[in-house]
């Protein structure tokens, strides 16, 4: 019997292999909304927890990827929600430096506030699809929408950016210094 | 034209975001089945609110017609 039929009756050990496999992708792809390595850690657990309770619904003919990327897509954007995490989001910067130093700090900081302040989903969707530069379809499958309703996340965000940081000052197309 | 404007708009978008908040490339530095089996363990499944809502009904026929008991034991 395949792995995915045996998880899919509750064999621990075809979960455990499941897990094994699949873990780092899926902490990976948290990681990447939330931006907290940690936090992604314990976001990686209750999924892998989550995905085992709702084993039974998992048709083992089905994408277990895809399928656990939308439950760990769904809490990452759960925990957004309830922490609005600013902090992760303003801490980053000390460990992470702007790649070849092309804005000022002060600008980077505002454009980093600027980008905290936008609606989760719209973050989340503008995250995935400007920073880590993931596949439309990709997100819209993790997300559980179209790829055109992914396009206009993102349309939204870079207007509401745009429109925010011009409040602030800041055009991005003239912010090299 | 007005497409060449929004692709222009959100390339400059996407650079300033890329230099404010760069992309995050962490790897998983430890192996969390240990953590998943505890939780596993610790958290057994939950019954759900449907199931709490059958129970109280369930009871609240049995109380005011103790006459089902007999049918409700017959059909099991």
């Amino acid at each position: 019997m395949d792995l995915l039929r045996r998880f899919a009756r509750g064999e621990i050990d075809a979960f455990e292999t499941l897990v094994r496999d699949h873990q780092s992708h899926i902490y990976a792809w948290i990681v990447r909304i939330v931006r907290d390595p940690g936090v992604a850690e314990d976001l990686t657990v209750e999924t892998l927890w989550r995905i085992y309770r709702a084993r039974q619904r998992f048709q083992p003919a089905g994408n277990f990827a895809a399928w656990a990327r939308r439950i760990a897509t769904n809490l990452a954007i759960d925990h957004l929600r309830r922490s609005r995490s600013e902090q992760s989001l303003l801490a980053e910067p000390a460990a992470a430096p702007a790649p070849d130093g092309l804005l000022q700090q002060e600008t980077r900081d505002k454009i980093r506030q600027a980008f905290c302040r936008l609606p989760v989903k719209l973050r989340v969707a503008a995250t995935l699809a400007l920073i880590e530069e993931r596949p439309h379809d990709e997100i819209a499958d993790a997300l559980g929408i179209s790829v055109g309703a992914v396009k206009l996340r993102v349309f939204r965000a870079v207007r509401i950016l745009r429109r925010q940081l011009a409040h602030l000052g800041i055009t991005p197309g003239e912010t090299r210094t | 034209m007005r497409g060449h404007m929004k692709e222009d708009d959100e390339r400059q978008i996407r650079e300033a975001l890329r230099q404010s908040v760069p992309p995050i490339d962490a790897e998983l530095r430890r192996d969390l089945w240990p953590a998943v089996l505890r939780k596993i363990d610790t958290h057994p499944a939950a019954i759900a609110w449907y199931d709490w809502a059958l129970i109280g009904a369930s009871c609240a026929v049995f109380v005011f017609f103790p006459q089902m008991i007999l049918v409700f034991a017959y059909h099991l």
